[in-house]
């Protein structure tokens, strides 16, 4: 049924390759914004391989912000889900603006989504982090070991940072937007935003680093 | 630390392959779930190409009707 709804983009030799790049992972290359801004009004007019498109451009971004705000990866992933869910559905919603990027619509989708799993059930951040559930084969054993270090000291480093603070330097890290951008989501004036970025990122750093010294996690 | 650094750390709370699959299969499903009629498939169709379209629908219309117990009994009594 996926092919068939608009037939006329599907069926193109281009829809044919698009589909096939998206299976074969060709869409992890980060689109520019125009591009993004014209997969968003094709998927408007129903095309789903656009919508497909967009989905993988953003789902790790997604996840990341999630993952950052959240305590586990089990709540990151209904919370990325869902937003993206809401993300595709809501696209006619969606206006286009030239001080803000589609990225940070798709990411304030995120944190609110977010938001509301913290209050109805209040989280304790996880204070180790945890171990990916699946190893990449593909990685070297001891690659795949300091990532894993790496990431317990970062959940650590974050379990450690008021919500706030959380939140903002996970969409700066994690989604990789700017303070503009942030200080519309999370309701603050830009000013602020650089402010907190500035200290946080000094803390965090600083923490991140004595944790990986002392090496305790693994 | 840099900004970048941390950037790149950053990374590495993305989301193992199983999870981001379990993600996509999910939210794929509940997109397709959620489509049009076929009516309004095959509206659109006939809009995407008036010729063919109207042809290939003419041909799922009747395979459907065919295929479908009031096709039997149609044929049956028209036997």
């Amino acid at each position: 049924m996926l092919a068939c709804g608009r037939l006329q983009p599907a069926w193109t030799l281009a829809g044919i390759f698009a589909a096939l790049s998206s299976r074969l992972g060709g869409d992890t290359e980060p689109l520019d914004e125009p591009s993004i801004q014209r997969l968003v009004e094709q998927a408007r007019s129903g095309d789903r391989i656009a919508a497909q498109r967009l989905y993988r451009q953003h789902v790790d971004r997604v996840f990341r912000v999630v993952r950052g705000v959240l305590r586990s990866n089990a709540e990151a992933e209904d919370v990325t889900q869902d937003a993206m869910l809401t993300v595709l559905t809501s696209l006619d919603s969606y206006s286009a603006r030239s001080d803000a990027r589609f990225a940070a619509w798709v990411t304030s989708i995120a944190l609110n989504t977010a938001r509301r799993r913290f209050r109805r059930r209040r989280p304790e951040l996880t204070a180790t982090g945890e171990l990916p559930d699946v190893v990449d084969e593909h990685a070297e054993p001891e690659g795949a070991v300091d990532t894993a270090r790496e990431r317990a000291a970062l959940l650590r480093a974050l379990a450690e940072l008021g919500p706030t603070e959380r939140e903002i330097v996970s969409l700066r890290y994690g989604a990789e937007i700017n303070a503009s951008e942030i200080a519309e989501i999370v309701k603050l004036e830009p000013t602020n935003v650089r402010k907190i970025l500035e200290r946080t990122r000094e803390r965090l750093g600083a923490r991140i680093e004595a944790l990986l010294k002392q090496g305790a996690f693994i | 630390m840099t900004d970048a650094e941390i950037t790149e750390l950053w990374v590495t709370l993305e989301p193992s392959p199983r999870e981001r699959a379990r993600i996509e299969n999910r939210v794929l499903e509940w997109v397709e779930a959620s489509e049009t009629s076929l009516v309004t498939e095959w509206l659109d169709l006939i809009k995407a190409n008036p010729i063919g379209g109207l042809g290939l629908v003419a041909a799922s219309a009747l395979s459907l009707l065919m295929l479908s117990p009031v096709g039997w009994i149609a044929s049956s009594i028209l036997r």
